[in-house]
């Protein structure tokens, strides 16, 4: 009986959302309600096109892509090399202390870290600029939340701050998995601290890297393991930097919700599915190739 | 393991280099909670200013009394509690409970029960079909909204499945021979033996009910069915518009010496402060959970 609630309810909140794709090759009107889906005019390829020829069409998928892979090459490096440090401290309260403080903010939402991300950066009354105007290292007030050339760096770095200490905890965890005889030996052979951690817990974290890289370009599009793009890019994003900040979905989420035009928003998100796919596929037969194992 | 040995200079260095460089991520991290920790009880008016870095200069608990006398506040305060609770349970309990009939090994056609699941976590329909979904069933616009969608979460439900399988069949085995329900047999048999995975999982459909904020901003239209971290974008979106800078700015807040940013700050701190408050209690499950995960992959 259990099963069977659980079926319906996947039905309901799953399946029938995903026949609902339909409606991006119709002319959908949200008055028709669900019947709507199957009964509204078939409109083709009309939205696809529409969404091809869009002024905006070059800029949201480069920006969608950037963000995505951005995010993906400089974050996934960043937990393994604090797990290998924390492995390094010798004194446990130090050590706990520190990784609790760096999960902390993956429980944060996000829209508290723009919250932060404001009082720090704001060209108006940022404690950022504020010292630095100070202190006379700079003139003006740095614009790094309404620059379009700064957003990325700063989507990424903010992903970074809030993610990094989470994914660590993997790691640290196949850290301790390593046999302490492996070390044991290295030090009789000779081998100093710098040469034990590049030569027996490096490869020893290799297991744990792979099932993270996997993880993580399983869900590319939405900003890998280090929160979400849609959300970044809703709360950083604004009309002064919105030619590096818009993406695919918050345009999806502009036209469709916001605007009405449902079945346009519709297509739109379609094709990010189809991007997704492509790339979770392409990047699945890179992993194959390099490191022997993938995700199917 | 390096009992017995004499530190060498590559110790020294490479101890003091970690050490510095964790000390400077700490701080890092824990600084800006801090930052806006002192700017809730120094008044806002004075904050304005500039130059408070370190501890409030001008003592003044208004951001608080503030804050707890508008009921716009109140309300989202209230909403999210109420989220929170609810969705957990509900998100926790139907879970489970689907998890523990996935989990029988002679259920018929398992297999294609796995892969309805499996379909169902990878591929959506996207917003836009979800949005007509739940127009059509009449959330929209209702506290169901936030809790009912969600009762079912698909990573939970693969965890729990494999968690369920792990337990032995004889535990249920004879509860059913005495002649109990299969309900019985789970809410007096399964959710005790299973509580660091309940637990888990509390933390995590908690954590988010408590800072979501995207279903308030798509599917909500009444103002006292609002988020808690809903509101806090709004007035974090308006102190950023340059142009309206001081939009909430009000009479009663002059009187108070608060100014939007030192609401914000507040209303910041008052989101926070929950969380603080169970995460590192919980550590230990969530290790676990977090590894469970990561296996099953």
């Amino acid at each position: 009986m259990f099963v069977w609630l659980g079926l319906f309810f996947l039905l309901l909140f799953h399946y029938l959302p995903m026949f609902g794709i339909i409606i991006a090759f119709k002319d959908y009107k949200i008055s028709t309600g669900i019947q709507g889906i199957f009964s509204s005019p078939w409109a083709g390829w009309k939205h696809f096109e529409a969404f091809f020829n869009d002024y905006n069409f070059n800029n949201l998928i480069r920006n969608t892509l950037a963000l995505s892979f951005l995010k993906v090459i400089f974050s996934y490096p960043v937990p393994i090399v604090l797990a290998i440090l924390l492995n390094e401290v010798k004194n446990q309260f130090f050590k706990r202390f520190v990784q609790t403080v760096s999960y902390l903010p993956h429980f944060i939402s996000w829209v508290v870290v723009s919250g932060i991300a404001y009082t720090f950066f704001s060209a108006d009354y940022g404690i950022v600029n504020d010292l630095l105007m100070s202190s006379g290292i700079i003139s003006r007030p740095l614009d790094i939340l309404t620059n379009p050339d700064s957003f990325w760096g700063f989507a990424v770095s903010s992903a970074i701050w809030k993610e990094a200490g989470w994914w660590t905890i993997i790691f640290l965890a196949a850290v301790t998995g390593i046999d302490p005889a492996l070390y044991e030996a290295a030090e009789i052979d000779g081998a100093g601290r710098i040469k034990r951690i590049l030569y027996i817990t490096l490869p020893g974290l290799k297991g744990a890297s792979i099932v993270v890289l996997i993880l993580t370009i399983g869900s590319i599009l939405g900003g890998g393991l280090v929160g979400s793009n849609f959300e970044q890019a809703m709360l950083f994003g604004n009309p002064l930097n919105s030619d590096t900040s818009q993406i695919i979905q918050t345009y999806a989420f502009n036209v469709g919700l916001a605007e009405g035009r449902f079945s346009f928003a519709t297509a739109i998100d379609l094709m990010q599915s189809v991007i997704s796919v492509i790339l979770i596929f392409a990047s699945n037969y890179i992993a194959k190739r390099v490191s022997g194992s993938s995700l199917f | 393991m390096r009992r017995g040995r004499k530190r060498t200079t590559e110790d020294w260095i490479l101890d003091t280099g970690i050490t510095v460089l964790l000390l400077l991520i700490s701080f890092v991290t824990l600084y800006p909670f801090y930052y806006i920790l002192i700017m809730t009880f120094n008044a806002g008016t004075d904050s304005s200013f500039g130059g408070v870095y370190l501890w409030p200069r001008a003592f003044s608990l208004d951001n608080y009394i503030y804050f707890f006398d508008d009921s716009r506040w109140m309300d989202a305060f209230g909403v999210t509690i109420l989220r929170t609770v609810i969705g957990t349970a509900l998100g926790v309990g139907f879970t489970s409970m689907v998890a523990y009939g996935l989990a029988k090994k002679d259920l018929l056609l398992r297999n294609a029960y796995f892969i309805f699941v499996i379909v169902a976590m990878n591929f959506s329909g996207g917003l836009i079909a979800f949005y007509v979904v739940l127009r059509s069933l009449g959330l929209i616009n209702s506290f169901g909204v936030y809790v009912i969608p969600s009762m079912l979460n698909i990573f939970f439900l693969l965890i729990a499945i494999s968690f369920f399988r792990e337990i032995p069949e004889e535990l249920g085995e004879s509860a059913r021979i005495d002649g109990a329900s299969e309900l019985r047999i789970f809410v007096r048999i399964m959710v005790p033996v299973s509580l660091p995975l309940m637990t888990t999982m509390s933390l995590f459909l908690g954590a988010g009910q408590w800072n979501s904020w995207l279903d308030s901003a798509y599917f909500v239209q009444s103002e006292e069915l609002r988020t808690l971290t809903y509101r806090m974008m709004q007035v974090i979106n308006q102190s950023m518009m340059p142009t309206s800078g001081g939009a909430e700015a009000s009479a009663s807040m002059a009187r108070l010496s608060v100014t939007p940013l030192s609401l914000q700050a507040t209303a910041m701190v008052v989101s926070i402060v929950p969380i603080l408050c169970v995460y590192p209690f919980l550590q230990r499950y969530f290790v676990s959970g977090m590894m469970i995960g990561s296996v099953k992959g």
